[in-house]
């Protein structure tokens, strides 16, 4: 078991539920204090390599603002949220991911953005929301670092907090499901992470298949 | 973290009072767009926008793998490399570039919003999803140096209940080393990705660790050849 696929879902509903003060700011989906978190900041140990394959969070649907009817607080769009305020169903929620202090997803600026978009690598996907987007190359996290993901969301009309739009007091809790985030990675622990850096040295991919690779050319050498 | 997969996304989404700005916001409403006019999606001066031109700096090489944009309002993406469009016409004349409708973002949404006065939120929309017909492949190479832009062109304005479009692009930026051995397989007629940048590191490796064995062999050989003298 030196080699394992791994996944880890956030919703902002679990635990100390997000609210409509959070919306705006970057909220971690392993310590931030909001949704499901774990006890202590992500982080591989000495002997540990740990490689991010894929993130993903609640899509959101671009539609307009048609004052032609009078939206109630329930309305849906492909089971997002919709109201007429800002005129996109959904959270508008973006996932960035973070190596020590350095952020991934950067603006043509060299400026850090918010991340990769919901619309563009939906959490969950259906027929309605695909992926526009696949994390190639794949982020390494090397040992001894830290890493994260930061979830941000801007649009309150487009989700539901307690039964309602965007029009329940600011304290009010998110409902279930309305904002999440993924992730898929896969940590190498013990002898495989050593492999794996070696691989990185080599400028090879890391991946499980490499490192096997690695293995039967080491005991093939050994023959 | 010299090849990093980047992605930037824009929407005629900002502030009240304001056509553009920097940040996203909660308070961001859907601006007007004018039929037929090219929109910069960095610095267009509607929507989200960034600081200055999306250019490459001596030491960076970016290589556009997808583009992709509304298909409501009849929107089309185009892009810029300094002054040149990528898509032309057969007769080598201007267009506006890959529809929505081929290239779709985000992918699985409706062809058209429903302008007219409709009884529920649902209605809004019309029932298919968008799969893309396009690919952009060969990628797109800005080199050092060079300014790109990407373009949007709505070919229907938006209208009195104000729509909101969106549009993507997804690339790779190679910074550092990486951008030189870009450069290289350039040069060498290699296709640029990820697997390739890997593989001309991997053979100049192999090419040092080779010299370095023969330098040690020929060492060796001197210092026998000595030796027996």
């Amino acid at each position: 078991m030196s080699m394992r696929s791994q996944v880890y879902e956030w919703d902002a509903s679990r635990g100390t539920a997000a609210t409509e003060s959070n919306a705006g700011n970057r909220i971690s989906v392993f310590i931030g204090g909001i949704g499901n978190n774990i006890t202590k900041p992500a982080e591989t140990t000495a002997t540990e390599f740990v490689v991010i394959e894929d993130i993903a969070c609640s899509p959101s649907l671009p539609v307009g603002v048609n004052s032609a009817f009078a939206a109630v607080d329930t309305d849906a769009i492909r089971g997002l949220t919709y109201n007429l305020v800002g005129g996109v169903a959904g959270g508008r929620s973006y996932v960035q991911v973070r190596i020590n202090t350095t952020d991934y997803f950067l603006d043509p600026d060299n400026v850090p953005n918010d991340g990769i978009p919901g619309a563009a690598s939906p959490y969950p996907r259906t027929i309605d929301f695909q992926p526009s987007f696949n994390l190639y190359p794949d982020v390494y996290v090397l040992p001894g670092q830290v890493w994260d993901m930061l979830v941000t969301f801007y649009n309150c009309e487009g989700m539901l907090f307690a039964g309602a739009a965007g029009v329940a007091a600011a304290t009010s809790a998110i409902d279930a499901g309305q904002l999440q985030a993924f992730c898929k990675y896969t940590l190498y622990d013990g002898p495989d992470a050593l492999i794996a850096n070696k691989l990185l040295e080599m400028g090879i991919s890391i991946n499980p298949g490499n490192v096997d690779w690695y293995k039967r050319s080491l005991l093939a050498s050994q023959v | 973290m010299s090849m990093r997969s980047q992605v930037y996304e824009w929407a005629n989404l900002a502030p009240t009072g304001v056509t553009s700005s920097l940040r996203r916001t909660t308070a961001d409403l859907p601006k007007a767009l004018v039929a037929n006019r090219e929109y910069d999606l960095f610095i267009g001066g509607v929507g989200n926008n960034i600081t200055k031109p999306a250019e490459t700096t001596a030491t960076q090489f970016i290589v556009i793998e997808d583009i992709a944009c509304s298909a409501t309002l009849n929107g089309a993406v185009q892009i810029r490399i300094n002054t040149t469009d990528y898509f032309q016409n057969p007769d080598v004349t201007d267009m506006v570039g890959i529809p929505g409708l081929a290239s779709p973002y985000p992918r699985g949404s409706s062809t058209t919003v429903v302008a007219a006065a409709v009884t529920t939120a649902a209605a809004q929309i019309t029932a298919e999803n968008l799969l893309k017909s396009f690919d952009l492949y060969p990628d797109v190479y800005v080199l050092p140096g060079q300014t790109f832009q990407i373009l949007y062109t709505p070919l229907t304005a938006t209208n009195a209940s104000t729509q909101v479009v969106s549009a993507f692009v997804k690339y790779t930026l190679y910074d550092g080393p990486d951008a030189l051995i870009a450069n290289k397989l350039l040069e060498l007629g290699v296709t640029i990705n990820p697997n390739n940048v890997d593989w001309y590191k991997r053979s100049l490796i192999e090419q040092q660790q080779r010299g370095a064995a023969a330098a040690s062999a020929a060492a060796a050989a001197a210092a026998a050849s000595n030796g027996g003298a």
